[in-house]
């Protein structure tokens, strides 16, 4: 089966001012008696909220945690990219289209790439206008930082809590309509089911995580934003709390699932050091723009870093890659990262981290200049390491970061669902198989913030929906099936704990599913996962009951669901039969050990239909037209 | 070499409040934990506490975290009589037991104030920092129609002075920290950062006047300058704000 | 609250408003101190200096009761809104923590700070019986204070009473500028200098006086 992408016609920087003419629009009067339900705050799901309810609709929004503040949105560090060409050096929309598509491997449609870097400058206007300090120049203008995968000095940044910064503003936003009365906020929720009826999204089943209770929640349309599914490594850069749940339950009920093999991993992360390790925390990329990645050239060699002169460290990413050097973009370093380690090169207890060295950044600029930059996170890195990175060169490793794959969109960011909206780091549509560092930010802002309040109303507008209450029986049934599934869990009462499946569940990945993969190790792990599935079914111990504050019961339901999309993960990487960005299948690489694309058979998006329990999932292709690019093998020498 | 490397381990006395729910009385429970990796940080710890306490069929310890890098403010207990542990600027999540002692007991308690309500355990409900943001703590602008960023220039030191404010995490560290249990620093700091900047000023006033009524109806205490809030602050977030705000309350009251 | 409707009660009666009459009282005490201390540093150039100051005070006639209104009226807000902040506050932390400690900000001046202040409220009434409201027709007021501190045991109570009146004020002083709104941080450090210059200033300028008249004049 294809999937119909509604792709608008004419030329590309035409196709959304195009498409929003296009749209049916919903009387201003009628607005507020459409009601919305946004599940997520994030960056995607708080703009979206915040402006839906601008625009009048009745907005119901849910979120996990105590506060919409708390989205995982606020850990992000770097920065968020606009094409202003601020720096006059040549940055236009076009360059960051180019380069996120490009960036993508050639993953993703030139259409909505397109469309996200028009965007990209409203968003910086809103976000200054909402009061975000961003840095600033000593004139007073906005300043910029270069990142991975550019050229130009693209990226707005507030010191290292961009995230946050833009989080909160979009709180603030949503803030003001719950207390103008146009959007009522559930937290501490998390959603378990999508009801559908008559083939449309309807409503959700959502979980009371205080009180156990299950709530029925009906509307007109449903807007997910859930953010991504990093935590089925275990170990990774997202918050304890970041899940696929709400994502995978509206997989089973008839939305695809898009290239979820599309994994991130970000190449400067504190390495692991224990078993008992619960995260990885990141390094902002930008210290790359200054820090300088080396290991030694000799394996052997068990000096402390300081005692190693020049001519025998490898500046690995500098020699192989002179045009772009430490500023590769992120699956290239990671990789290369890997491939260090994996010659014995790598630096530390477990071999398994290599240098990031800001000593000669601090000689060329000084260190108030350098501590300006990154002060706060050499703090963050020296309290976790009890290391100093002035003294020492900091030790990293790639980590599990940030999921390309999502539940599949068309051009109106709408599922396979009608009715069923997804946004932000949930949906796979604009990064192809590699994301550019600070584009995410960029995309959840622009989903939610300009994309969705059009394309919802042109849905709304034209959709004939019936009034739904959630007396219907469809919400009946979802909401039985999310108590018989609770009550399996509790009454299992097994030997392992939920954490224990869970770890057990990320090495596999990361062992099969990671940086570079081998069809041998990917069959491997589909049994391996399918097993270990099996065994948490019968033998998990979760403890405690349903209808308290449970929250090991809430990671069991989690980590039922990882375990669902690890096992969809590897049959997607096994069905890419070439290497694309991220993916990195070791039979197909370049005689440069690059990734190797096969656009003939493979320029398409992977989707994956439910198609019940114990049956394989369905696979359906959209397939990819480059209209204004031209495919090459990307290269960063 | 490194002092990563180092994986000496230490053995505590954990003295944890334990309360069911809201309506609940608490008391502390006491549990020994072994063999503490000195590279864990606390809440690791926890959750290796946790874990025994499920295979033995008892109830885990329930606490609130999600970053655990000390951004999202969501956990957050008093540690041993201090707020977030005995380290400056630092969250819980981000404290390491390599701070603590072999043989130390460990006394953990919930922020207690009457306007953080405990849900259970060590997870209290900060909601009302929520409503006082409601009330005010933003500048009304709808999506769309904004000018260019640049239309307004920021100097650079106000940004930076709004930027340290703004870098508040919301954690409650700072009413839990107050022998008065005020939330003046969580409100002087959202206060300032709009003020310090161009585009907040439209709004001083009135958000100034509704931010604070808001909280003086939440049943926070009262500030007596004790400084013990700053002092605590995981982000460093100084007293200065506070006055900034009590300024901006005096010129909205009475201008 | 309705902000709009009686706006200036409004703003005093919230938590800033009150923390204001607290500051701005306050400030009143310290000018008052000041003036106090510096009549009573003539008992340092002798007894007829001093009773030559006071003769002049009782002179001022009408301002002197003016200012003693002024002063009570102070004094009444200071007390009334100070034990109400008290009240308050302690109902703020209904369960109260089994260990606090204090981090870094906290000084004798503030953690003491209701409990001085209810002390020199005792202390103020006991001064005021013995030599505000005493008799003075056939002694001086020099006199009468010789008599007063030649009591070892009342010597050594005003002593401790000074102490405290300046642990109060370490804390008072800046504290009332911050309440003011002093956010610049250069100021703000000048002025915790110069509260403690104020403290010591009043705690040696009136605890020597008993050792001074005692045994040294
Ligand atoms: C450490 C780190 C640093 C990063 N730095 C950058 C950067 O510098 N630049 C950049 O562009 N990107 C960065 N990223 C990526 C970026 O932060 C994320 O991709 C983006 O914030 C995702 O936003 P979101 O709104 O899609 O989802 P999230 O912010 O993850 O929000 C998900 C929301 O959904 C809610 N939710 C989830 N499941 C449920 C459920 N079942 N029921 C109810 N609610 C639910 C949660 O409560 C939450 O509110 C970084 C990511 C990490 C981890
Ligand atoms: S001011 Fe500091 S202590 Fe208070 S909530 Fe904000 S970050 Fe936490
Ligand atoms: S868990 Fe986010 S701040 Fe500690």
């Amino acid at each position: 089966m294809q999937l119909d992408s509604k792709i608008p016609d004419g030329p590309l920087s035409e196709k959304w001012d195009r498409h929003r003419f296009e749209l049916k629009l919903v009387n201003p009067a009628n607005k507020r008696k459409f009601k919305i339900i946004v599940v997520g705050t994030g960056l995607a799901g708080g703009s979206a909220s915040a402006t839906l309810a601008e625009l009048g609709y009745e907005v119901m929004t849910f979120c996990i945690q105590d506060s919409p503040r708390r989205a995982h949105s606020i850990a992000a560090q770097g920065g968020i990219n606009a094409a202003k060409n601020y720096q006059n050096d040549g940055d236009s929309i076009w360059r960051l289209f180019y380069d996120t598509i490009k960036g993508g491997d050639f993953r993703s449609r030139e259409a909505n790439v397109y469309r996200l870097a028009q965007i990209s400058n409203n968003i910086i206007d809103q976000c200054v206008a909402q009061g975000i300090p961003f840095a600033r120049e000593y004139g007073g203008q906005l300043a910029n930082r270069s990142f991975g995968g550019a050229q130009v000095s693209r990226t707005f940044y507030a010191r290292g809590q961009t995230g946050q910064q833009l989080l909160l503003g979009a709180y603030g936003s949503l803030s003001r309509q719950i207390a103008a009365g146009k959007v009522r906020l559930f937290t501490r929720r998390e959603m378990l089911e999508l009801v559908v009826i008559d083939g449309k999204a309807r409503g959700i089943i959502a979980r009371n995580l205080v009180s156990g209770e299950q709530e029925k929640h009906a509307a007109d349309a449903v807007v997910l934003a859930s953010g991504g599914y990093g935590n089925a490594f275990y170990l990774s850069t997202n918050a304890m709390g970041s899940n696929i749940s709400a994502a995978i339950a509206s997989y089973r009920k008839g939305a695809s699932f898009a290239n979820p093999c599309f994994i991130q991993f970000h190449p400067t992360c504190i390495p692991v050091h224990g078993t008992y390790q619960s995260k990885l925390t990141l390094m902002s990329e930008s210290l790359r723009n200054d820090g300088r990645v080396w290991v030694p050239r000799n394996p052997e060699d068990k000096r402390p870093p300081d005692q190693i002169p020049e001519t025998e460290r490898d500046y690995y990413l500098e020699e192989k890659y002179p045009g772009f050097g430490n500023l590769v973009p992120r699956d290239v370093a990671s990789r290369s990262a890997k491939v260090q380690c994996d010659m014995g090169k790598g630096v530390g207890d477990t071999k398994l981290a290599v240098y990031l060295d800001i000593k000669d950044a601090i000689e060329r600029d000084g260190r108030d200049v350098i501590t300006e930059k990154y002060g706060n996170l050499f703090e963050m890195y020296e309290k976790i390491t009890a290391q100093n990175p002035y003294e020492t060169p900091m030790m990293i490793y790639p980590a599990v970061h940030y999921t390309m794959g999502g539940l599949w969109v068309d051009y109106n960011l709408m599922s396979a669902i009608p009715g069923l909206f997804v946004l932000g780091e949930a949906n796979f549509s604009d990064h192809g198989a590699n994301r550019l560092g600070a584009s995410a930010l960029m995309q959840g802002l622009a989903d939610g913030y300009f994309i969705i309040p059009y394309t919802i109303g042109g849905y709304l507008a034209q959709a004939s929906l019936d009034t739904v209450r959630e007396d219907h029986s469809a919400f009946n049934e979802s909401s039985l099936q999310v108590e018989t599934r609770i009550k399996k869990l509790l009454s299992i009462e097994g030997k392992r704990t939920v954490d224990d499946f869970h770890r057990e569940l990320g090495h596999i990945l990361w062992e099969n599913c990671g940086m570079t993969r081998k069809d041998k190790g990917l069959k491997k792990a589909r049994g391996l996962v399918a097993d270990l599935r099996a065994e948490f079914w019968e033998n998990v111990l979760v403890g405690g009951s349903g209808k308290e504050f449970n929250q090991s019961l809430e990671k069991a339901g989690r980590v039922a669901d990882f375990l669902d999309i690890g096992e969809l993960m590897v049959i997607d990487a096994l069905e890419r039969k070439e290497s694309c960005g991220c993916h990195f299948n070791e039979a197909f690489q370049t005689e440069e050990n690059e990734a190797l694309r096969d656009d003939e058979n493979f320029r398409h998006v992977s989707a994956w239909e439910y198609r019940g329990e114990g049956c394989d999932p369905v696979f359906q292709k959209e397939p990819l037209e480059f209209e204004n690019v031209e495919l090459t093998q990307r290269s960063y020498k | 070499m490194t002092k990563t490397g180092d994986k000496s381990c230490i053995n505590l006395k954990l003295k944890v409040w334990r309360q069911k729910g809201p309506d609940v009385k608490g008391r502390f429970e006491t549990y020994k934990t072994r063999d503490v990796s000195t590279d864990m940080s606390f809440l690791e710890m926890l959750d290796v506490v946790n874990e025994e306490m499920i295979l033995s069929g008892k109830d885990p310890i329930a606490f609130d975290h999600d970053c655990r890098e000390g951004i999202c403010g969501a956990c957050g207990a008093v540690v041993n009589g201090r707020a977030h542990g005995p380290e400056k600027g630092t969250t819980l999540c981000q404290l390491h037991m390599r701070h603590f002692s072999n043989g130390d007991t460990v006394v953990i308690e919930p922020w207690r104030s009457r306007a953080f309500k405990v849900v259970k355990d060590l997870v209290v409900d900060r909601s009302v920092f929520d409503e006082i943001i409601q009330a005010g703590g933003y500048i009304s602008v709808n999506t769309g129609g904004a000018p260019d960023g640049n239309a307004i220039p920021v100097p650079q030191a106000a940004a930076e002075k709004a930027m340290d404010a703004a870098a508040c995490i919301g954690c409650g560290a700072c009413v839990a920290a107050c022998p008065n249990a005020s939330a003046m620093l969580f409100v002087g700091a959202k206060i300032s950062q709009f003020t310090l900047l161009p585009q907040g000023l439209p709004e001083a006033k009135k958000r100034a006047l509704a931010m604070i009524g808001k909280m003086d109806e939440l049943g926070f205490g009262n500030c007596t300058n004790e400084a013990e809030c700053e002092k605590e602050c995981p982000k460093e977030i100084s007293i200065e704000n506070i006055a900034r705000m009590n300024c901006e309350f005096f010129k909205a009251g009475f201008l | 609250m309705q902000w709009d409707l009686n706006w200036f009660i409004c703003t005093l009666r919230s938590s800033i408003g009150k923390k204001l009459i607290m500051a701005l009282t306050g400030l009143g005490f310290c000018i008052f101190l000041i003036a106090h201390l510096a009549g009573n540093l003539t008992i340092y150039a002798g007894e007829d200096a001093f009773n030559s100051y006071a003769e002049r005070l009782q002179a001022l006639g009408s301002l002197v009761v003016l200012a003693e209104i002024g002063l009570l009226f102070f004094a009444v807000a200071h007390v009334f809104i100070g034990a109400y902040l008290f009240y308050e506050n302690f109902r703020a932390r209904p369960e109260r923590y089994l260990i606090k400690k204090n981090a870094g900000g906290r000084t004798i001046g503030s953690v003491t700070m209701p409990y001085t202040g209810l002390f020199i409220l005792f202390f103020i009434v006991l001064h005021l019986i013995d030599f505000h409201f005493v008799e003075k027709t056939d002694q001086t007021i020099y006199q009468i204070i010789l008599e007063t501190f030649s009591n070892p045991g009342y010597a050594f109570f005003y002593i401790v009473s000074m102490i405290i009146v300046a642990t109060h004020v370490s804390h008072g002083f800046w504290s009332a500028f911050q309440t003011l709104g002093v956010y610049n941080s250069e100021y703000m450090s000048l002025l915790r200098v110069m509260g403690t210059i104020f403290s010591l200033a009043v705690g040696l300028g009136f605890g020597f006086l008993p050792i001074y008249i005692l045994f040294i004049s």
